[in-house]
């Protein structure tokens, strides 16, 4: 009995030690966001406030900092791509696992290399062809170019959860007389929440934080999604870091609240996935 | 029922359609552009092979971002999985809070590569920043350099950040192999006098093979593709030191305009992964 309070209480320091490392960062922006910049130059640590907080780096991180915007941008292309690839990926994943499809496998690994493929060997190409039918600067060439990234994680989520519902439900719908899209449209996915929840989280954190493709896809300011956005926060020469540091913490708020809304399912989504 | 066997194949149709628009077809465009030399604007010539064979042989650059991105894998694999195994062990036992502390450890992973790179940008900065004032705190002031100015540190100065956003992943996917792992083993093990070590070496690994394939695979692919954490931290800099095969690329083809290299190397580091991530792919799909 005794070894166990040590020992738990050695997992506790340890567990919390660790944790407040891994909090650093985060508090250091906390701090940071309400400085301003004369703060950081008067010798003031990084852990002592300001007699006077500057609240106002959100407001302007939001209005002049054009945050506001970005976020739109993000939230609309999310809103738009997230469903879709959802259901487009599940269709595929259907396919794969209850239809019988010959090949399946085979098709299967053609969509899993979209995985290893870095994105860059897309972009090249892409861009050309975007350009030429003046698709660049568009919500439409991020949505399409992101849900055509997006459709292999998602499929593996979809298909190892598939796997893993019993036969028997397919047989016993058919019998009923169900045809294929209400089969999948009235017993497997709404018996796959999980896998659901967890596609959608993957897929919105991929899409809200993707930089790369749109970096060269977005060049007008006021199509920019937010990661995209943050950067124009730096200036030729200088960084106002409150301002930065305000802008970071609202940039994170919408991935926080989907996280919150979908964790529930999060894990056991994932454990199909790691199974199939 | 010979309809159903006719439509079954639309369901593919949307996906398919899109994946092989977005990402097979320029895949392969961009193997064709690698044996060419093109600005992008002018005519294209095509040169066979030239453009890899000069990467491998007179590019010094190159040279540097294929050893920083095979460094990476090995930091990720080292140090990233091993930290992730260890609090995946710890926290699935049941204890109160446990929930806090795995939501503390995956919510780097939640962050754009753009908000690590400006959140530790700050903690690195000279003076003011997290680290300095530490050192400074622990009277190591003697200690300070412009941390991701040093071309011999900066690298690793870069990883330290993406091992702080990289955990959380790895994490949950340990954690769910290990809610796999039959409990009677641990009982009867126990009951044959094994310790905790041999429980973990001869118990909780080999039942999570198929999760460490799953974690090795998506953190090479990962480690790969390292691109926006040095954009945003380094650029590629101090004198190169810190390129890597994404990078370069993207340099290659937008700052030089040089697009069949550019292509090429993205080329180059489609083979790698394929090379590395084949093998695990028939080995996840082989049940079937």
């Amino acid at each position: 009995m005794k070894q166990k309070t040590v020992n738990q209480i050695a997992l506790y320091t340890g567990l919390t030690l660790l944790a407040l490392i891994w909090l650093i960062p985060v508090i250091t922006v906390m701090f940071t966001s309400v400085k301003s910049s004369a703060d950081f130059f008067s010798g003031m640590g990084l852990f002592e406030l300001p007699e006077e907080l500057q609240w106002r780096n959100y407001r302007n991180a939001w209005v002049e900092g054009r945050l506001g915007l970005y976020l739109k941008n993000g939230l609309i292309v999310c809103f738009i791509k997230v469903p879709l690839s959802v259901l487009f990926a599940s269709l595929l994943a259907f396919a794969l696992t209850r239809l019988g499809i010959k090949h399946s496998r085979s098709l299967f690994i053609f969509v899993l290399v979209g995985m290893m493929l870095p994105q860059q060997i897309a972009l090249i190409p892409l861009n050309l062809v975007y350009s030429r039918l003046h698709l660049t600067n568009t919500y439409l060439c991020l949505i399409l170019t992101y849900i055509g990234f997006g459709i292999p994680l998602a499929t593996m989520v979809f298909r190892g959860f598939f796997a893993g519902l019993p036969k028997e439900l397919d047989e016993a719908a058919r019998i009923d007389g169900c045809g294929n899209l209400r089969l999948y449209a009235t017993i497997i996915m709404p018996l796959s929440k999980p896998a659901i929840a967890s596609a959608v989280i993957m897929d919105f954190l991929y899409t809200w934080n993707e930089f790369m493709l749109q970096s060269v896809l977005i060049t007008n300011d006021s199509m920019k999604t937010v990661p995209n956005g943050l950067l124009s926060f730096f200036g030729e020469f200088t960084v106002d870091y409150g301002l930065l540091n305000a802008g970071v913490l609202i940039s994170i708020l919408p991935v926080f609240l989907i996280y919150l809304m979908f964790q529930k399912y999060f894990v056991s989504g994932i454990a199909g996935a790691v199974k199939g | 029922m010979l309809k159903q066997k006719k439509t079954r194949y639309l369901f593919m149709v949307p996906a398919m359609l899109i994946y092989c628009a977005v990402v097979v077809a320029p895949a392969l465009y961009s193997l064709f552009l690698s044996l060419f030399k093109w600005n992008g604007l002018g005519k294209m010539t095509f040169v066979g092979l030239t453009n890899y064979v000069n990467l491998f042989t007179k590019d010094q650059v190159f040279r540097i971002a294929l050893k920083n991105n095979l460094i990476w894998i090995i930091l990720t694999i080292v140090f990233t999985m091993t930290l992730a195994l260890l609090l995946a062990v710890l926290l699935n036992r049941k204890f109160r809070g446990r929930v806090v502390y795995r939501a503390i450890f995956y919510f780097p992973y939640m962050l754009s590569w753009v908000v690590i790179g400006i959140v530790w940008r700050w903690i690195y900065n000279p003076n003011i920043g997290f680290l300095d004032e530490l050192l400074h705190f622990l009277h190591l002031e003697h200690l300070s350099i412009v941390w991701l100015s040093e071309p011999k540190i900066a690298l690793y100065c870069v990883f330290i950040a993406a091992l702080w956003q990289g955990i959380g992943q790895p994490m949950l996917y340990f954690l769910a192999g290990l809610q796999g792992v039959p409990k009677e083993l641990y009982e009867a093990a126990e009951v044959d006098g094994a310790n905790k070590a041999a429980l973990f070496f001869h118990i909780t690994i080999p039942q999570l093979k198929e999760t460490f394939v799953i974690v090795f695979a998506t953190l090479t692919i990962a480690s790969m593709k390292v691109y926006d954490v040095v954009y945003v931290m380094t650029n590629g800099g101090p004198v190169n030191s810190t390129q890597t095969l994404a990078s370069y690329m993207y340099s290659q083809t937008f700052s030089y305009t040089n697009l069949g290299t550019g292509s090429a190397i993205a080329s180059i580091m489609m083979l790698i992964m394929m090379v590395i991530i084949v093998p695990y792919v028939l080995y996840s799909t082989k049940e079937d």
